[in-house]
């Protein structure tokens, strides 16, 4: 009997675009989108910087200093530039608030001076941090610039470069390209896998039980020969295996991404991600998420009993998905680690379990302890909705 | 046979119900000390005007709401202590059900003969005789969705009866419905009388009351003010027709005396 309600409301299900847009068409895409467009703004971005002409004001009185032969001696390669002079008096906060050009260099009409006398001179350069990428392409000028002149300094000193340097620091990482994975953006997939289960049983808990209730079908299913128990157990499996499956092809459309359209390009966190996207690591996933999925839907059955209407469900259960984000962000957050405390927090025990899963540092004995306070609040939450799935208020209008 | 002894439902107010009533009572008494007895191959009237507890008591019928106190045993099931057993000797139909819009009149029935426990040859056997009887065939697979009104009626005949019932609850069956439309469920409910079934159906029309039924009962604010036969009804009038009868016994029910 189970069964048979689980196949007809699957099918119903199914049926619905509303349930289909939010169960599969935005989790396969939203990866995909997501890494598209930062590829493509990114890539653009780079693109233009590299093509760009970088206009630069040189304010100076003496054009031929040796700070501007340097700069002209500069390669395209870089990205072209075009100069402009202007006399050490001229308003560089003019120049550049007029957006005539993206960065002024004021250079003392005494640079070549100080530097025969080898004393340090001061180069100012204007910008708007505003304007991307400005600061950066001044910065490499003048780290080129700096890096001749310090060359020269050492011949005409006869000096060896290594005697002025005593001691190269060295670091030396021993942390895996996973284990940061994990560190870093470890609480990136549990976020989206409980943001897309969350979202993908919403609407079918909405519309297998207030929907019922509105179409005013639920009546007649419940003068059927059949417990209220079973009815409850085959619409809420429905709801689990949608939100499974929303969160499925969230993982689907991050496989689409890295694998099929290749918007990651260092081969090194490409390496990095598949060796974590594996069939052990998705299995312990699924096993986390399964009972947060049935929590979900028992936090959301008593809601949509409730409610007489598909607005009020939906009114109500908007503000539970932001109680829902909340302790998902916890990944987020720097030194939040799953221990025998945080492993009894709801959702936030997941987030953290599977962010150790993505680097491969979970603890057995953590897993567990998450698993099964999931599947006690889980336990808890259904019990919750067979209560009011009980009550003749919430089953007749 | 349905035999309803001592029926009370009592519902409990929320304080917001409390105030839109304006009332500071807990509770709501919709059924009171109901009893009467509907007999198979007889179709039985519950009439009364809206909010009597006419549909209370069918739901209570029906399992669907659970008595305060009282008894209810369909087709020699207690619906307290087997209503499983009870509801499948049941067929329930209202004029306000609502069908599965995304699903087709076949699915629709197949849905209710497999939550019914049929056997696979007797739905096929029972759906071809409910089809073609309704005049179904032609849009058996169309999505609910798509079907006019009156093709939705005749879904929700074919799903009550899919499972051949020996007693069937109307529940206002034509309201809301067109004279045409509304000429299925005569036809269904004398049908039903006409196999032996049980058949109990309420309403608040006094000409659907006198075309169908053989036994009536008249509830009025939860409680049964009459209830004997039709032919018995006909002979006690004491207005000058039957719509005039039933607005007199509910306006002075003290003058009546009460079976």
């Amino acid at each position: 009997m189970i069964f048979t309600i689980f196949k007809k409301e699957l099918k119903d299900t199914l049926r619905d675009r509303r349930t289909l847009i939010a169960m599969i068409v935005i989790p396969i895409l939203v990866f995909p989108l997501i890494l598209g467009i930062s590829t493509s703004i990114s890539a653009s971005f780079a693109d233009k910087q590299q093509n760009e002409v970088f206009s630069i004001a040189l304010l100076t009185d003496d054009p031929d200093n040796q700070f501007v032969q340097e700069l002209l001696s500069i390669p395209d390669s870089l990205g072209p530039k075009e100069v402009e002079f202007y006399t050490f008096e001229e308003d560089a906060e003019a120049l550049i608030l007029s957006d005539s050009v993206q960065i002024a260099i004021a250079i003392p009409s005494s640079f070549d001076a100080e530097q025969l006398a080898l004393k340090s001179s001061e180069v100012t350069v204007y910008y708007k941090e505003t304007n991307m990428g400005a600061r950066q392409r001044a910065k490499l000028y003048g780290e080129i610039i700096e890096q001749v002149m310090q060359n020269q300094r050492y011949s005409a000193l006869e000096l060896d470069p290594s005697t002025l340097t005593p001691f190269s620091l060295n670091f030396t990482n021993l942390s895996s390209d996973k284990e940061m994975l994990g560190k870093y953006v470890g609480g990136f997939i549990p976020y989206l896998f409980i943001i897309f289960g969350f979202i993908g049983c919403l609407y079918p808990a909405i519309d297998l039980f207030t929907g019922e209730k509105e179409r005013k079908t639920l009546e007649t299913l419940l003068t059927a020969p059949i417990a209220r128990w079973k009815i409850l157990v085959g619409k809420m499996m429905v709801i689990v295996l949608s939100g499974i499956a929303a969160a499925s092809f969230a993982m689907i459309g991050l496989f689409l991404s890295l694998e099929v359209f290749d918007f990651i390009e260092n081969p090194k966190i490409l390496e990095a991600v598949n060796s974590i996207l594996t069939a052990k690591f998705i299995a312990l996933l699924f096993i986390l998420l399964l009972p947060l999925t049935i929590f979900f839907a028992g936090i959301m059955i008593p809601v949509t009993i409730h409610a007489k209407s598909f607005k009020e469900a939906q009114s109500i259960l908007t503000p539970v998905n932001f109680l829902i984000i909340l302790p998902a962000m916890v990944g987020f957050i720097p030194g939040i680690e799953l221990n025998f405390s945080t492993a009894l927090i709801p959702i936030v025990n997941i987030v953290l379990a599977s962010k150790e899963l993505v680097a491969d540092t979970l603890r057995v004995d953590l897993l567990l302890l998450t698993f099964f306070v999931m599947v006690a609040f889980a336990a808890f939450s259904v019990l919750i909705s067979y209560k009011r799935f009980g009550r003749e208020s919430n089953i007749v209008s | 046979m349905i035999e309803v002894k001592s029926l009370t439902k009592v519902f409990e107010l929320t304080k917001k119900q409390r105030k839109e009533n304006n009332s500071t009572e807990k509770e709501a008494i919709a059924v009171q000390d109901v009893s009467f007895n509907c007999q198979p191959g007889r179709v039985f009237s519950l009439l009364g005007p809206n909010g009597a507890g006419k549909t209370t008591t069918l739901r209570m019928i029906a399992t669907i709401l659970t008595p305060t106190t009282g008894s209810i045993v369909v087709n020699g099931y207690d619906t307290l202590k087997e209503p499983e057993n009870a509801r499948k000797s049941m067929g329930f139909l209202t004029g306000s059900t609502g069908l599965y819009e995304r699903l087709t009149p076949n699915e629709i029935v197949a849905y209710f003969g497999e939550l019914y426990g049929v056997s696979k040859s007797d739905f096929e056997e029972r759906k071809e005789h409910l089809f073609t009887l309704l005049d179904m065939h032609d849009f058996q697979n169309k999505r609910i969705g798509r079907l006019s009104t009156g093709m939705r009626q005749k879904v929700s005949i074919a799903r009550t009866m899919i499972h051949d019932p020996q007693v069937v609850i109307f529940d206002e069956p034509t309201s809301g419905l067109d004279v045409i439309t509304a000429e299925n469920i005569i036809k269904l409910i004398d049908n039903c009388r006409t196999q032996g079934k049980t058949v109990i159906f309420s309403s608040h029309i006094m000409s659907e009351v006198d075309l169908l039924c053989d036994d009536l009962a008249i509830i009025h604010k939860g409680e049964i003010l009459f209830n004997d036969t039709m032919e018995s009804f006909r002979k006690q009038m004491q207005a000058p027709n039957l719509t005039a009868e039933f607005i007199r016994i509910v306006q002075q029910p003290t003058n009546i005396e009460l079976i």
